[in-house]
């Protein structure tokens, strides 16, 4: 299997990694990929212009073959009743929250996975069954993952889910950005093709984001000031519009850096010049000398 | 010595403007956005477009490009919408029926943002991409641009998603015949409204304004967009019913009745509906009942009263243009030759006429100057 190969290969390099580390080269980035490309893509989301059709819901089930009823089936708007979040057949779904001020149409904001910039999830995967395409979506890759789920407690937003009822070959489930069509020049995810308000538009993050930006300043009264993305978790590769404070869509207030940098840089500060173990060694070493212990000191008594 | 001075100040205020132009930072004038080279023809009109001279393109992004005048009738009846069709039959948009809607809104404006100079209104696909890809981020393609349309006002009133409400789902994917004839033609359907309304006011010394809708309609000859200007399909058709519907959307009666004084619409009782004998004792029967108000007071605005005589109205009575039989008397030969003044002195037509200019004694009405017929 390629992947476990591929897999050989990761921890090859993660060795390679700890003696470049000892050698005192900064790997800070080494455990969540390549660098970005400057040109990678994304999405924008403007909730403003949601109706709550669930037409995402449907192209997205249908194009990833999950189950999925009818395109009629979509019309039903009693789910929206719930708050509901992405599970291991929806890796998107829509929530309605309440009319903004002076509307009689209630709002609407769609969930699924963000794609962040420095994604915790890749950062937590154990065998890189998560990468972050240098291009943009945040990859899984079934083959190599080994189920430990450490994604899923990872995750900021809570966003991948687990096929418990598959028991033989569970994946974990989330949103791939349609990375295995996207890449093909012009084509676009799904939702984005599907939805009929035209309120998620695809293109390059940094375009979109003078876009979003744009459309704050024409409509200053339509949005707050704020794109959710630009700056949550380090950046993510969706951002959002909306006309109110995000926490109240469920979206939770983020600090500007990914949880990922902490875990990180506490680990890759431990084995900065293999001084974690050398400390630990040196530790263990400072007591045995000060108990008056030589490491063959038990095994004599124990002849006796 | 001086000469050298004299050579590097000229240096320093040569060098001078050159360095402060230099220093000043040039704003881009694109901003942030940064467009596609390709694509420079979209917003300027010629090859070389300079900060001074941008030849900017009227940008119907931006709005405030409609021109001329339109009416409702000119647009098409029926627009098939079928650019699109894929997962959905083509909509059939009844155009007209929306046009008489926005008519009482914004006019055609409501949906076409833009018009050219001339006054031609061009179909959205001209600006509007049907490939998603094709066309800049800032711009909705024209899925986008026909859903923004029309979901933003239908949610106001329906409260629900429904795409079916516009949309029938194409069978096995393929696109059917649309039949139009049960659509075309008709206009809004009638609205039942009640005949007549009765508000109570605060107004102590006349508390009721009776409001007659059926006599304002077919009496009065107003058109629905007289009084319903600006009032939206909502107020009518909001199912979830959120609002009490409120008058604040009509034009109200002081557009029309603003000169007269207020016991004209407010009384103690609830008033009857109007009946011009009843109200200024004259009758409009037989001839005026079926005259439009307007035809004899003028405008609501500049009413008028007339005066009661007919030559006010009739002046183009005279003998042989005159069907004397329309008043229920046939001449003789003797008295169709006349003048009208010979028997209707001061053509005072309302008032009897009178014999004594050719006969010694009155004869009139005991004896006639012809025989009785049936009006008409």
């Amino acid at each position: 299997m390629s992947s476990r190969r591929e897999f050989l290969k990761f921890t090859g390099a993660a060795a390679g990694g700890a003696v470049a580390a000892a050698a005192g080269v900064d790997a800070a980035m080494a455990s969540t990929g390549p660098p970005l490309d400057p040109d990678r893509v994304g999405v924008l989301c403007d909730f403003t212009l949601c109706v709550g059709c669930r037409r995402c819901e449907w192209a997205c089930s249908s194009s990833n073959e999950l189950p999925h009823g009818d395109l009629a089936d979509y019309d039903d708007t009693t789910p929206l009743a719930n708050m509901r979040r992405p599970d291991a057949t929806n890796l998107t779904v829509i929530n309605r929250y309440p009319a903004s001020q002076g509307q009689v149409k209630p709002f609407h904001a769609k969930v699924n996975c963000l794609h962040c910039e420095h994604p915790a999830c890749v950062s937590a995967c154990l065998v890189q069954a998560l990468k972050k395409d240098p291009h943009g979506p945040v990859t899984y890759d079934a083959g190599a993952c080994v189920g430990c789920r450490y994604c899923m407690t990872a995750c900021p937003f809570q966003i991948p889910a687990y096929e418990y009822d598959n028991a033989f070959t569970p994946r974990v489930m989330k949103c791939s950005l349609c990375a295995e069509r996207t890449s093909e020049a012009g084509v676009m995810p799904e939702c984005v093709k599907m939805c009929p308000q035209e309120a998620m538009v695809y293109g390059r993050r940094d375009q979109l984001l003078d876009l979003a930006h744009e459309r704050i300043a024409t409509h200053p009264g339509r949005y707050l000031d704020h794109v959710y993305g630009a700056r949550e978790c380090g950046g993510t590769s969706w951002l959002y519009l909306a006309d109110r404070d995000f926490t109240e869509l469920d979206l939770p207030d983020m600090p500007d850096v990914s949880p990922a940098e902490l875990t990180e840089s506490l680990q890759h500060g431990i084995f900065k010049g293999f001084s974690g173990p050398i400390m630990l060694f040196g530790l263990i070493a400072v007591i045995m000398k000060s108990a008056g212990l030589r490491p063959d000191d038990r095994l004599e008594d124990d002849d006796e | 010595m001086p000469r050298t001075i004299v050579i590097s100040l000229a240096l320093i205020l040569a060098i001078a403007p050159m360095s402060t132009l230099a220093s000043s930072p040039v704003e881009d004038p694109h901003g942030t956005w940064r467009p596609e080279p390709a694509a420079c023809n979209q917003c300027h009109a010629c090859e070389k477009p300079s900060p001074e001279d941008p030849c900017l393109v009227a940008c119907p992004r931006h709005g405030g490009h409609f021109y001329g005048e339109h009416v409702v009738d000119e647009g098409p009846d029926i627009v098939i919408i079928d650019q699109l069709a894929d997962l959905y039959e083509p909509v059939v948009f009844a155009h007209r029926l929306h046009a008489g809607m926005a008519n009482m809104t914004g006019g055609c404006e409501n949906c076409h943002h833009y018009s050219e100079e001339s006054g031609t209104i061009p179909p959205c696909r001209s600006c509007h991409d049907a490939d998603k890809q094709a066309v800049d981020l800032r711009m909705p393609a024209l899925k986008g641009a026909y859903h923004r349309q029309c979901i933003n006002c239908h949610l106001d009133w329906a409260h629900e998603n429904a795409c079916g409400f516009c949309h029938e789902q194409a069978n096995g994917g393929g696109v059917g015949d649309v039949d139009t004839t049960d659509i075309v033609g008709i206009p809004h359907p009638l609205i039942e409204a009640t005949d007549q309304y009765n508000y109570e006011t605060s107004y102590t010394e006349g508390p009721t304004v009776s409001f007659h809708h059926t006599d304002h309609v077919e009496e009065f000859g107003l058109q629905c967009v007289d009084c319903h200007r600006g009032d939206s399909c909502k107020s009518c058709h909001d199912t979830g019913a959120h609002e009490v519907r409120k008058l604040d959307h009509v034009v109200t009666c002081g557009a029309c009745h603003a000169e007269r004084n207020c016991a004209f619409c407010h009384s103690v009782e609830p008033r009857d509906r109007f009946e011009h004998n009843a109200r200024v004792g004259w009758s409009l029967e037989p001839y005026h009942e079926t005259l439009d108000c307007r035809t004899c007071h003028g405008e609501p605005q500049q009413f008028r009263t007339p005066t009661g005589k007919c030559a006010d109205c009739h002046i183009h009575w005279e003998t042989g243009s005159f069907n004397h039989r329309s008043v229920g008397l046939a001449l003789n030969e003797e008295h169709a030759e006349l003048d009208c003044e010979d028997c209707h002195a001061d053509r005072a037509f309302q008032h009897p006429p009178t014999c004594e200019a050719c006969h010694d004694e009155p004869l009139y009405p005991e004896q006639l100057p012809g025989e009785k017929v049936s009006r008409r």
